[in-house]
């Protein structure tokens, strides 16, 4: 079981959404971390086959993905970013449909929804209408859809996006839960949804691969120190200017800042253990993107 | 797959409310259908309706039969003797009204009268047929031709060539005498009405097909179908068939029941009288009867319309939007208006193949302009719409499979 990527490149015009990307899979969960246009959705409508890569290949077990055609789709499982529906459809019509699509024989279709509703919590609302449903709610029918044919590769493009911290914390159970003998690719930028998850990372920015490893490796790998250290009012100002600052949170005569720097900033800083978050904004952040890791 | 792609056409509020319009729009017609003819009874007061029709049925079934020159004789005779009576001759139009009553089994048969005994071919006086002796009866079948010829020597001289004129000359004196002629009342009200509820059924039915395609972009779910196993093919195929489908059962239970309708309503009598035995058709150069009229009609409605429809899920498919391919048929309909204003001869003969001519295949049987050389030969328009829209018909499926199937998302 693997899918392998290979010098993967898309462009839109000018613009390289995905540039040169290679990268082999096998079983496991990986998350995609990266910024808003990082080049995530492009990468996994490729691996989809929603998108033709401007250059590179993809293959699956040595097999060129688009060669394989219907053989390719019959073992994915997608849940795109911006998953749409048919608002009139109930969920059992819903996911009825998209069984049908995925040539699951209508008697294997209705045991395997029914099964997977249970697992999601959604068995009281199979009858509704899914524009009558909750955000939340609609993207477990989107995980749903990917999981009734019990799919050899899941690709869940920001499946957290609008869900509630308790949501999340739930859903993050069920993607271990969901892992198995597949390859998961989930991506998101809030870096909390993937840490305890993943097996691996997969840190990805301007459309190429930063870096890869086990969440644990990043964090051991990480060039600079974590510092936590006391400021006061005067020297907050000074402080978020010049270091990357992952928290900031205030006391009654300044602040305590979780800051990153190779050598100790501040007198009496006093070093941390170095956290996911920390390394995402080791890579993305001056400061901007601060708010997203730190959720 | 199917029952799913009919589903998101007709669990919309939309899709419903288009064949609530529908249903209003066969009630609707059926009780223009009915109220359209009148029935005057012995009092000379015009009566509508059920029973009304019931009578003027009765009352014309008895002129039934041949219309040979013994019928045309007693025709003129009968006319002649009710236009000398005082009701007939009465200034009040009450009382004229009363003789008019007298004159309605016949009246068809009148009307015909004053067709083939016309100044001229195109000139038309409603009360020629009283100026006539029952002496006068058989010039009727010969008079036919001969407004004909002198028409396309003078003044439709230009409008035809050579083979045209000799082509339609061979149409006329093809049709045999006598023709037989019966009260065809529930034929002729299908004619008149079909054309106008067809071509309504096309623009509602533009608008239920429109999203079978681009909806999928629209609503977003073009991922997860193209991204499944069978959704580059047999779903492809499954959403063709839905919109074949829904063109194929709506049009056909629209157009059925109609029929249905008109024909309880006025009977089915004068199925197998040819065209020319009443006034519509009296014309016509196509060797037809009332059902194969209608055939055609019913027929050629369907194809003009399939085929216009397919052409809407095209550009939905292709355009990837619902407003533009539910616009398609107003466009292909209303184009042939704007050329026809134009009145050219060679535009007349696109026009003619244009896909309307097959929506108002009543116009189009009656139509001259329509005439077309191939191989050497005159064909007129009929065949050759049934046969070009037929190829498309046909051609026309595959390439929407093609076109969809092949969406490179972006
Ligand atoms: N269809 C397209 N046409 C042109 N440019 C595109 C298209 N799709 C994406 N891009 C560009 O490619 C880049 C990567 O976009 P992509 O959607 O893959 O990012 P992303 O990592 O998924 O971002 P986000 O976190 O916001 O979802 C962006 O600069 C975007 O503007
Ligand atoms: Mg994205």
């Amino acid at each position: 079981m693997e899918l392998k990527l290979e010098n993967l490149t898309k462009r839109f015009r000018e613009t390289a959404a995905v540039d040169g990307v290679s990268c082999a899979l096998t079983e496991g969960v990986y998350g995609l971390l990266g910024v808003n246009g990082a080049g995530k959705t492009t990468l996994m409508r490729m691996l989809c086959t929603l998108l033709r890569p401007t250059s590179g290949a993809i293959s699956w077990n040595g097999r060129d993905i688009f060669a394989l055609d219907a053989e390719y789709r019959a073992i994915l499982g997608y849940l795109p970013q911006d998953f749409g529906f048919y608002p009139e459809f109930s969920v059992d019509d819903y996911l009825g449909y998209v069984a049908s699509i995925k040539g699951l024989r209508p008697a294997a279709a209705r045991a395997r929804s029914g099964e997977l509703l249970r697992a999601l919590g959604l068995e009281k609302y199979r009858g509704r209408k899914m524009r009558k449903l909750s955000g939340g709610m609609r993207r477990r029918v989107g995980i749903a859809q990917a999981m009734l044919n019990d799919p050899r590769i899941l690709v869940l493009d920001e499946p957290t996006a609008g869900l509630d911290p308790g949501e999340r914390i739930r859903f993050r159970n069920l993607i271990s839960e969901l892992a198995g003998e597949r390859i998961v690719l989930l991506s998101t930028h809030i870096v909390s949804d993937v840490a305890c998850i993943a097996n691996q990372i997969l840190l990805m920015k301007d459309g190429r691969i930063l870096l890869r490893g086990a969440p644990e490796e990043l964090t051991r790998a990480l060039p600079e120190k974590v510092w936590r250290c006391q400021v006061g009012r005067a020297e907050l100002e000074r402080c978020l200017r010049e270091y990357r600052v992952s928290n900031v949170r205030t006391t009654p005569g300044g602040a305590e800042l979780r800051v990153l720097a190779p050598e100790q900033p501040l007198p009496g800083a006093v070093p941390e253990e170095a956290t996911l978050e920390d390394v995402f904004l080791h890579y993305f952040g001056e400061k901007g993107d601060g708010e997203d890791a730190a959720l | 797959m199917l029952r799913y792609e009919l589903k998101k056409v007709f669990g919309r509020a939309g899709g419903r409310i288009a064949l609530a319009i529908l249903a209003a729009l066969l009630v609707g017609a059926s009780i223009l259908a009915v109220r359209s003819v009148p029935w005057v009874n012995e009092a000379g007061v015009e009566e509508r309706g059920f029973a009304a029709i019931r009578r003027l049925r009765a009352a014309q079934r008895e002129w039934a039969g041949p219309l040979d020159e013994a019928k045309l004789r007693a025709v003129i005779a009968e006319n002649a003797r009710i236009a000398a009576t005082p009701e007939a001759q009465s200034e009040d139009w009450r009382v004229s009204n009363i003789a008019y009553g007298w004159r309605q089994g016949f009246e068809p048969i009148r009307e015909l009268l004053n067709c083939a005994f016309a100044e001229g071919f195109r000139s038309f006086d409603a009360c020629r047929a009283d100026r006539l002796t029952p002496d006068d009866a058989p010039d009727f079948y010969p008079n036919r031709v001969r407004l004909l010829k002198d028409w396309l020597a003078e003044e439709g001289a230009e409008l035809f060539s050579q083979p045209e004129k000799d082509f339609l000359i061979a149409r006329y004196e093809a049709l045999e005498a006598p023709m037989e002629y019966d009260y065809a009342l529930g034929w002729t009200r299908l004619f008149r009405y079909l054309p106008t509820i067809q071509m309504i059924a096309l623009l509602v039915l533009g608008y239920l097909v429109a999203g079978i395609f681009a909806g999928e972009f629209q609503q977003r779910a073009d991922a997860v179908l193209f991204s499944s196993k069978l959704g580059r093919s047999r779903a492809v195929r499954a959403k063709v068939g839905a919109g074949i489908a829904i063109v194929t059962l709506v049009y056909w239970a629209l157009v059925g029941l109609f029929t249905a309708i008109v024909l309880l309503c006025f009977g089915a009598d004068g199925a197998r009288c040819p065209v020319q035995a009443s006034f519509e058709g009296w014309k016509c150069f196509y060797g037809i009867t009332n059902l194969q009229k209608y055939g055609l009609i019913a027929l050629g409605g369907y194809l003009g319309g399939l085929v216009i429809l397919l052409a809407a899920m095209w550009v939905s498919a292709k355009a990837r939007s619902t407003a533009l391919a539910a616009m398609v048929p107003f466009a292909l309909l209303f184009a042939p208006s704007l050329l026809l204003n134009l009145s050219s001869a060679s535009v007349d003969k696109v026009v003619g193949l244009m896909p309307y001519a097959l929506l108002d295949m009543d116009t189009t049987l009656s139509a001259f302009n329509y005439l077309y050389r191939l191989a050497g030969r005159v064909v007129p328009s009929a065949p050759l719409l049934f046969a070009l829209y037929g190829a498309l018909a046909l051609a026309l499926p595959p390439l929407l499979y093609r076109t969809y199937r092949r969406a490179d998302l972006t």
